[in-house]
């Protein structure tokens, strides 16, 4: 193609694109950026290159600008800048340097300057300016002399600031607003001037002609502006991520990417949480009709996030959920009349006249409640007790804090509450203190105690997913997960076992089903890996999870000691190994269970005081471990649950002193500690916090040599789930270890060890089409696994006689029992399956055949092992 | 091997200490049982000079005496012996008290009478000869332990021009983090007690409280000589001296190592045995917890580090609930006493929940105001300090609604005598004090 071909035509469309700070500091960055913008020329296409300043140069600039009196350090950061863009002059390889030169010589100028001294706003801003006003100069030189012919712009020729009411004068000249309208004679203006143009972010000029700021997320509000006033056919604001995300990637590494949003929910999103994006830039784009991408400079590949206009049909879905943490909530109880007149006007006069800004309200018959941001103007003074004052003349205050609010986004959020039942559950515990949802159908807003916060937001995206509230696999809506883009190495790509195995476990299939198979060297692998950690010094497997006899037999080599929680299974478990290593951890036990626990050698551990009190001789003499209830459950599913007042497991901590004292009284050494809060957990911090917590409980005991801080830990259970991060954990605890290196420290996992190991082996009996849904029935159902009626659980589910064929139905996999529930995989994707076809499910390995039952009389799955 | 029960122990011997390369070893036993070996290590210790070695071997011999009463009360036998030698009388007095008094409350708990076993051998011998002037280098050790005194006291120093080193024993990353926060130079003592303890544990061994605070005490006493420092400045206040509960006809106070009466004596014997120039003072003597407190809120650097938590103290965790286990009396005296001092925002920030707001909390807080509870065996403020700062809080809008300052208000207030509940005579400083001449401008800040 030449030049000519690819000349813009005399109305050709404008495109507008943004970089940032790290886009610009480097010349391999700027290459980038000359292959965005040839792109789009060779398109056709008109382009505006607007940038921000070289990275941390704002920073100093603002440093600058608040020396003031400070003559010397004012004049020490202006040799630094001077010296960082002298460094990317010789890095773009530049000859003329008559432009840069001049700027460099304003920044020096002003650093001296007499306005200096007293910091005025109109020389700060001037000073700030000079960070992308030195930046695109650089640009303006190196995109020319790449051979594309770059005209530089300066931005405060074209936006004109306007003060909005009550604005103060810092906010006229540090954090400014620039009215925008199409303006076609502009448009043609520039038209003939050129074809690319490179100008500044973050700046425009005021009524009296003076260099002006435009504050935070300036530099996308500028290329908002310019689209705006161009009418450009695109704004592209380019970063170092792909886009927006249903949540924040870094607590939520499946995330996903959001593809489209229309304007409305990208300011929802960007004002509740997400950083990528200021939410001032949205505002102008909407009002000209333009549409705004955000992309990932190093993946140009991926379309990123688009934003447009709202599209009508499209099926309302959650788009994405955040919270804002350090959330103030003021409850002012009406004191006055019914109905009194005013009320909500005398409220609000006192937030006003402390100038605080209230964001949700919520309002009942006698009391409205209310939200403020946090700001530093809250912690560090005495405004919110001065309010509180104020405000107690005409209402009962009363300050709630600290909270924190998790908002849901998503056009249509009304027509999606059925959905949300499920993820509203996860708030069971919690203290919610305030519910809104915005008239505009848009968000959802809960406000909750931020202790109790933690966590949450993963465990309701996951829910969202789940439920379907947030439709994750419509590719019109969402992109791939953040883990699989920018965090590939976190989860697991080996294949699965089952699959290098498929032949052995096809001809398995062909002698019987249904049938339970493991993979003995998955479990030897487990428990290697669980054994090359340093800081737990002894591992019990908790036998409840698979008490198959080989795989039982795999862990004991492997050093395990096993953790039984009846006497059944210490039967078996004292076939393997000798009684040091067994631990007996039953509930609510019958005093003779632990009588024959003891009698055998076995450890036991006790989780009430009614053994004590009841059956003390049982226990005189003996050692025990006591189970405590840290309070906070966790885990995958309420089922799971196993802490907090409303579950059955451990010995309240008020009762501990009462403990200890029985144990005294009948000779019985407390030699553990022990709780356990959950199962399924990927979070390494919660191990940290039991350990930290037991250890710190140990210490009132005189006797503990043991602290167990029990098993949960987790295996995804998708693919794109981060994996447990073992190292992590390791460091984790080893931190705490030394920090008390008197205890011993048990762990006891199940799951962990056998769940990948097992598969499920089961043949389609019948298929069966009704309206929408089409169902494959197979041989075995809840009566073999029950944790996806149990837990809800998701476990992966394919067709192993057509493995690899298009998977292009989707099916609702259940199974022969007589009950609503008996459904062991929903809306699965396999490829069409017929009579006969032998189906697995994955990660059966763990409380599948051990929960297994005779419900319909039907014989569950029978075990065997490769 | 399986050790014997240290409670049929006949005589707690204090067998030897010495010193090597920035390492003491203090060695005890219990009869002819095996040497019990506690290591303290002083980190890049300085060679010692030859005109302090007299002076660090006698404040090493104080260590080993001290820092004896962990394995002492392991047994607590009917007979103390000192295998180098029986103890001047100065000497004998102050290890007696320290023992009587600081394992007061173990006593306590344990249902023991320690006042027959605890004598410490003493010879006839005349009082050692005076101790010299040294000429120890003008400048200050401050131990810092996490909570909130000491930094009190690092901000003080540095506000005053003090040439200071923060220190800290024992391995705490919660700690550490609160000294890299001073701005203040660091030096980090390690101390491993004697594995054979926990072994004694198990055989049956007491347990309980021991004067922590007179150990350290101790150990920066050798460590002032071993670097070179005239002052050590502890950051024990007033309430500190004032007694938990009276049993056996005697007062037991938790923190009787941090009161003035230890100090004193520990001071005055420092002075007459070691050297005449080195000074052993808390900068926070004449101050309540309350007025601890007030100076504690002018600083903002320590909110995000610090903790006064005994639960959680040794662990550095990123949100506040990893610092403030927010259950026990430490959390919630913190809270409440900063609470009159501190924006609600801020105060929330750091504790991350508003234990005034959380009726399971009742208990704990009505100990704090000795309502229907005694003090809690902790390092707490005086009851009428937890009363004058409720009292403030139920005046204030924006804490008077919040569930345990309402009851304060409908049920504990009407109970209580109204003329000695105001906060402000409660922030005066008052009472002795031993803050040398060099350091005494920094009590003007009090004011």
């Amino acid at each position: 193609m030449n030049s000519l071909d690819s000349a813009p035509r005399a109305h050709a469309g404008w495109i507008v694109i943004k970089f940032g700070g790290t886009s610009v500091s480097t010349r391999p960055r700027w290459d980038t950026i000359c292959r965005i913008a040839r792109d789009w020329h060779a398109q056709g296409k008109r382009v505006l290159i607007v940038v921000s300043a070289l990275s941390g140069i704002t920073d100093k600039l603002k440093a600058v600008a608040e020396a003031a009196g400070d003559r010397v350090r004012r004049e020490a950061l202006q040799v630094e800048i001077h010296a960082r863009h002298e460094a990317m002059f010789t890095e773009l390889g530049l000859a003329d340097r008559a432009t840069l030169d001049y700027w460099l010589s304003r920044l020096a100028a002003l650093a001296v300057d007499a306005r200096a001294e007293t910091s005025q706003l109109a020389w700060q801003a001037e000073v700030l300016a000079l960070g992308e006003q030195l930046s695109s100069t650089l640009g303006q030189a190196y995109l020319s002399a790449q051979g594309l012919a770059t005209r530089w712009l300066d931005a405060r020729e074209h936006l004109l600031a306007q003060a909005l009411p009550n604005q103060n004068a810092w906010g006229c000249y540090l954090s400014a607003s620039v009215p925008t309208a199409p303006d076609a004679a502009l448009a043609a203006a520039l038209a003939k001037q050129g074809e690319v143009f490179i100008t500044q972010g973050f700046m425009a000029r005021n009524t009296a002609g003076e260099t002006v700021i435009l504050g935070r997320g300036g530099s996308d509000t500028s290329a908002a502006y310019f689209g705006a006033l161009l009418k450009a056919e695109k704004v592209e604001i380019w970063t170092d991520v792909a886009g927006m995300f249903s949540a924040n990637p870094r607590i939520v590494p499946a995330a996903r990417l959001l593809s489209r949003l229309d304007y409305e929910e990208a300011q929802e999103i960007a004002t509740t949480g997400a950083k990528v994006l200021h939410p001032r830039c949205l505002n102008p784009v909407r009002e000209a009709s333009v549409p705004l991408a955000v992309r990932d400079t190093n993946r140009p590949e991926l379309a990123g996030t688009e934003i447009g206009a709202s599209v009508a049909a499209a099926a309302p879905s959650v788009k994405a959920v955040s919270e804002r943490r350090g959330i103030t909530l003021i409850s002012m109880e009406s004191i006055g009349m019914w109905q009194q007149v005013g009320f909500l006007a005398d409220v609000f006069e006192r937030f006003k006249r402390h100038g605080l800004s209230i964001d949700l309200i919520s309002s009942a018959e006698t009391n409205v409640t209310v939200s403020l941001d946090p700001s530093e103007n809250l912690v560090n003074s005495d405004v919110l007790s001065a309010l509180a004052a104020d405000l107690a003349e005409v209402c009962r205050v009363k300050v709630i804090a600290p909270c924190t609010a998790v908002t849901l986004v998503g056009r249509g959020m009304r027509s999606l509450l059925p959905r949300l039942a499920g993820v509203l559950a996860e708030f069971d515990l919690l203290r919610v203190h305030l519910v809104s949802q915005s008239s505009n159908n848009l968000n959802l807003t809960i406000v909750v105690d931020e202790a109790a916060a933690t966590g949450l937001v993963p465990t309701l995206h996951a829910a969202l997913i789940k439920t379907e509230a947030l439709r994750a696999e419509d590719p019109a809506v969402f992109g791939p997960a953040w883990s699989e883009l920018y965090a590939a190495a976190t989860h697991n790509t080996e294949p699965p076992w089952w699959l290098t195995r498929r032949e052995e476990l096809l001809e398995l299939g062909a002698q019987a089903t249904p049938r339970y198979v493991y993979d003995l060297a998955t479990v030897r692998e487990r428990a290697r890996r669980l054994r090359a950690l340093s800081a737990p010094d002894r591992w019990f497997y908790a036998l409840k999870a698979n008490s198959q006899r080989d795989v039982l037999q795999v862990i004991a080599a492997q050093g395990f000691g096993l953790e039984c929680v009846s006497p059944g299974e210490l039967d078996i478990a004292a076939e393997l190994v000798p009684a040091e290593r067994l631990l007996f951890t039953p509930n609510f036990a019958a005093q003779p269970e632990y009588a024959a626990a003891l009698a055998r050698g076995a450890r036991v551990t006790l989780d009430n005081l009614h053994p004590l009190q009841h059956w003390g001789e049982t226990f005189r003499g003996h050692e025990v471990i006591l189970r405590v209830d840290l309070g906070a459950g966790r885990g995958h599913h309420d089922k799971v649950r196993t802490g907090g007042a409303g579950s059955k497991f451990g010995l309240s901590l008020d009762q501990i002193e009462e403990f200890r004292q029985l144990a005294r009284r009948h000779d019985v050494a407390v030699i553990g500690l022990h709780a356990h809060l959950g199962s399924g957990i990927l979070d390494v911090g919660h191990w940290r916090e039991v350990y930290s917590q037991l250890a710190a409980l140990a210490q009132r005991f005189t006797r503990i040599e043991a602290i167990n801080i029990g098993g949960g830990l987790g295996v995804p259970s998708r693919a794109d789930e981060a994996q447990l991060d073992l190292d992590a954990l390791d460091a984790c605890l080893a931190e705490i270890k030394q920090a008390y290196p008197q205890f011993q420290l048990w762990m006891e996992p199940g799951r962990y060890l056998v769940a990948e190991a097992g598969v499920l082996l089961a043949r389609v009996n019948q298929v069966k089409r009704k309206g929408e849904y089409c169902y494959a029935g197979v041989d075995t159902g809840m009566n073999s696994l029950i944790r996806p009626a149990l837990y809800d659980a998701w476990h992966e589910i394919v067709n192993l006689s057509r493995y690899g064929e298009p998977a292009d139905t989707l099916y609702q996999i259940v199974g022969p029992i007589c009950e609503s529930g008996d459904v062991l995989g929903s809306n699965r994707r396999l490829p069409e399956c017929r009579e006969g076809d032998l189906l697995l499910i994955a990660q059966a390995g763990a409380y599948g055949a051990t929960m297994a039952s005779q419900y319909n009389l039907r014989i569950p799955a029978g075990e065997s092992v490769v | 091997m399986p050790l014997s029960d240290p409670r049929k122990a006949e005589v707690f011997r204090f067998v030897r200490a010495d010193y090597a390369d920035g390492e003491a070893r203090l060695v005890y036993a219990f009869d002819d049982d095996l040497e019990l070996v506690e290591r303290i290590v002083f980190p890049q210790a300085p060679a010692l000079l030859p005109e302090r070695a007299a002076a660090f071997t006698t404040a090493l011999k104080l260590l080993h005496l001290i820092a004896g009463v962990s394995y002492y009360k392991a047994g607590v036998p009917r007979q103390i012996r000192i295998d180098h030698g029986a103890l001047d009388a100065q000497t004998a007095e102050l290890l007696d008290a320290l023992y009587l008094h600081g394992l007061g409350e173990f006593a306590y708990q344990n249902g023991l009478d320690l006042s027959e076993c605890i004598h410490f051998p003493r010879a006839g011998t005349a009082a050692p000869a005076p101790a010299p002037v040294l000429g120890l280098p003008t400048r200050s050790l401050l131990p810092v332990g996490g909570g909130k005194d000491s930094l009190v006291s690092a901000e003080l120093l540095k506000q005053h021009g003090e040439n200071t080193t923060a220190v800290w024993v024992g391995n705490s990353p919660l700690i550490a983090a609160c000294v890299a926060a001073t701005g203040l130079p660091g030096l980090n003592i390690t101390r491993q007690l004697a594995p054979e303890l926990f072994e004694y544990n198990k055989a049956g061994a007491w347990n309980g409280h021991i004067p922590v605070t007179a150990i350290n005490s101790a150990i920066l006493v050798v460590a002032a000589l071993l670097y070179g420092y005239d002052t050590v400045v502890f950051s024990n206040e007033r309430s500190a001296s004032s007694a938990t509960l009276e049993y056996d006809g005697r007062a037991v106070n938790h923190q009787w190592s941090k009161g003035w009466e230890f100090e004193q004596m520990l001071a005055a014997w420092v002075r007459a045995q070691v050297a005449a120039d080195l000074n052993y003072c808390s900068l926070l003597r004449p101050l309540s917890e309350l007025a601890v407190t007030r100076l504690f809120a002018r600083e903002l650097r320590y909110d995000a580090v610090f903790s006064s938590c005994n639960r959680n103290f040794r662990i550095l965790g990123p949100r506040p609930v990893d610092r403030w286990c927010g259950q026990c009396p430490k959390c919630h005296f913190v809270f409440l006493a900063l609470a009159p001092f501190v924006p609600k925002p801020r105060l929330l920030n750091i504790f991350g929940r508003n234990l005034l707001d959380d009726e399971s909390q009742q208990q704990g807080f009505d100990a704090l105001l000795e309502f229907r509870e005694h003090k809690p065996f902790e390092c707490v403020g005086e009851g009428r300090e937890s009363r004058a700062a409720l009292q403030a809080l139920s005046q204030r809008p924006e804490w008077r609604e919040d569930a345990l300052v309402a009851r304060f208000r409908s049920v504990v207030l009407p109970q209580l005598d109204a003329t000695e509940l105001a906060l402000e005579p409660l922030l005066q400083p008052a009472g002795p004090h031993a803050v040398p001449p060099r350091l005494a401008g920094i009590l003007d800040a009090y004011r």
